[in-house]
């Protein structure tokens, strides 16, 4: 079931820049119009975890957006003597408890379609307060499938 | 307006919702906050017409009763609550499925005339159906929908998707507790996944019948206001004193036991409590008690049974086996849940738990929320995270799957998914289950 929203080209071309070219750290989409979804912020390649946070609730308390980050983290695997860096890519639906229903609907029936033109995300997050889309929260949702 | 735009339902005329469940069905036009009508979906038939008319002070022929071949259907509220000889109380639906196909109709044609006011022709319909609804029912609707009633487009939204879109998810564990059930519905991206859905039998009708048998053992009685004719104010726990009313037509079984089910349901609403930990008689005697007045003038306080009663719903061994109902091997809310989800790939299992939805009309009862978050978290392993989701508006909760599909069915790009009167033409009844997931 889905709302039929689109995707347009300068998502997916973003994407493949923060992907392939590492060019970007993060984007913040939005669905303008109710009918496509399309690039609202793009992170700087050194721009912080907060300034995404930030960039993702910009819109106001009752706005709903879509957040896409190419998170960094070292890894110890076990058996190994030196930590290996990670880098994992992850998509986030950002609808907190505040925004109307309308929002909320729009954005969680439409998340589909991002999905499916950004392909290779490691990620799905599902948000609605801080403490699900912290730092920390996502980290651990990261880490939960590598080898121990 | 032209024809091309009626094609896709058209975004210039208000779509209906319907959203049908077995205590009633909601109907409104897409985009607004509340429903415009809820009509019961028990509905009064008599067999003898004629008598009846004589009693209508209108003589004009009422859409609200319709006659056929001798048969009158008395449908909402209005009408089915006054008291008539010879009239059964008849619900269409069964399993949460539409069962009387006959008697819906007649509850479509009624809503048509008299709360939509306008042609079906004129309104694209998005309904709602139950999670294990079965594929010859669905096709039966569409084609009702498109034959019958000439619909411009129809489209079929599984009611736990809804509720779990308008709480912002598209992967949640939705808990719908109604009227005849009580169930754990995975949804992933949108899809159910029906091969884990758990139910039930634990739902509104259940806690009335508890009700009802907890007052029957403590001699109280339960007069539906239709047998009154006058009562006095009597003190606390003393007998009411009250005069029948004279001339109540003979009424049958089925809707003097609708009319009773009626007031133990506001019995209900008003005084019961899920308690917050496992029930227990020391806690529940020291909480404030909740008066309650009967319609015969029977009042008094209830104490620890506001707890003990919906606390079935937790926790069904302690169900009394009276009456013939199956007790122990049913399952609690909390047991419903993490069955469910037990269910499920191990993958989408902490996305399922990290967004509970609650929703549904039996949710209402104080506290639901709070002990179903308590029991589950002792159930599920540490390392899960767990959020319940509830609306907090008592409205947004009970129509909750209506709401998500007034905001679905107003969405500009949604029009692209409808299946339209032409497409149904061309590939018949089939294309629900091609377009309508």
């Amino acid at each position: 079931m889905a709302s039929g929203v689109t995707v347009s080209d300068v998502c997916k071309t973003t994407y493949e820049e923060i992907k392939k070219d590492k060019k970007h750290r993060y984007v913040v989409f939005h669905i303008k119009d109710e009918k496509q979804i399309d690039v609202e912020y793009i992170g700087d390649r050194n721009a912080a975890y907060d300034s995404f946070l930030e960039d993702l609730q910009k819109a106001g308390t009752g706005e709903c957006r879509y957040g896409l980050f190419d998170f960094e983290y070292t890894h110890q695997c076990q058996g190994t003597s030196e930590a290996s860096k990670k880098q994992k890519l992850f998509l986030m639906s950002w609808c907190p408890d505040t925004a109307k229903v309308k929002q909320k609907m729009l954005y969680s029936s439409s998340f589909d379609a991002l999905k499916k033109s950004t392909l290779g995300v490691q990620k799905y997050i599902q948000a609605t307060d801080l403490s699900e889309a912290s730092q920390e929260a996502v980290e651990e949702k990261l880490r939960s499938t590598d080898r121990q | 307006m032209s024809g091309g735009s009626m094609l896709y339902g058209g975004d210039e005329i208000g779509a209906l919702v319907f959203d049908i469940g077995h205590h009633s069905m909601r109907v409104g036009y897409a985009q607004e906050d509340t429903p415009k009508a809820e009509i019961p979906s028990a509905v009064g038939v008599s067999e003898d017409g004629t008598m009846i008319d004589n009693l209508d002070p209108e003589k004009k022929p009422d859409p609200s009763s319709i006659t056929t071949s001798g048969r009158k259907y008395y449908i909402d509220t209005t009408t089915l609550n006054v008291a008539r000889k010879g009239t059964e109380v008849v619900n269409y639906m069964k399993d949460g499925m539409i069962d009387d196909w006959n008697l819906f109709e007649k509850v479509l044609d009624y809503t048509y005339s008299k709360c939509i006011q306008s042609e079906a022709v004129f309104h694209p319909v998005l309904m709602s159906e139950s999670p294990w609804n079965v594929r010859n029912k669905r096709e039966k609707l569409t084609e009702l929908m498109f034959e019958k009633y000439n619909v411009p487009a129809f489209f079929l939204v599984k009611n736990a998707v809804l509720a779990a879109f308008a709480n912002g998810r598209a992967t949640a564990l939705v808990v719908d507790s109604g009227a005849t059930h009580t169930s754990a519905i995975p949804v992933q991206e949108g899809f159910v996944l029906s091969q884990a859905i758990v139910k039930s039998p634990l739902g509104g009708d259940y806690i009335s019948m508890q009700c009802k048998q907890h007052l029957q053992d403590n001699d109280i009685e339960v007069i539906p206001p239709y047998m009154i004719g006058s009562k006095e104010a009597v003190k606390e726990r003393e007998k009411a004193r009250w005069v029948p009313k004279r001339n109540i037509p003979e009424v049958t079984n089925s809707w003097h036991n609708y009319m009773v089910k009626r007031v133990i349901q506001d019995f209900q609403n008003s005084v019961l409590q899920v308690s917050e930990s496992p029930y227990d008689d020391k806690v529940a005697s020291q909480t404030p008690s909740v008066h309650y007045e009967f319609p015969n003038g029977y009042h008094q306080d209830f104490g620890s049974e506001r707890f003990r009663i919906p606390e079935a719903l937790f926790d069904p061994s302690l169900v009394q086996m009276k009456g013939g109902v199956v007790g122990n091997t049913m399952l609690g809310a909390g047991h419903i849940v993490s069955t469910s989800v037990g269910m499920c790939d191990v993958d989408v299992r902490p996305a399922l738990y990290a967004s509970v939805v609650v929703t549904g009309g039996n949710s209402i009862i104080q506290g639901f929320p709070e002990r179903l978050s308590r029991d589950l978290s002792v159930r599920i392993p540490s390392s899960m995270r767990l959020k319940l989701i509830s609306a907090n508006g008592c409205s947004e909760r009970r129509f909750g799957s209506w709401i998500g599909g007034s905001i679905l069915a107003s969405i500009g790009t949604f029009q692209q998914m409808w299946i339209s009167s032409q497409e149904y033409e061309e590939s018949g009844k089939s294309q629900v289950d091609r377009k309508c997931p």
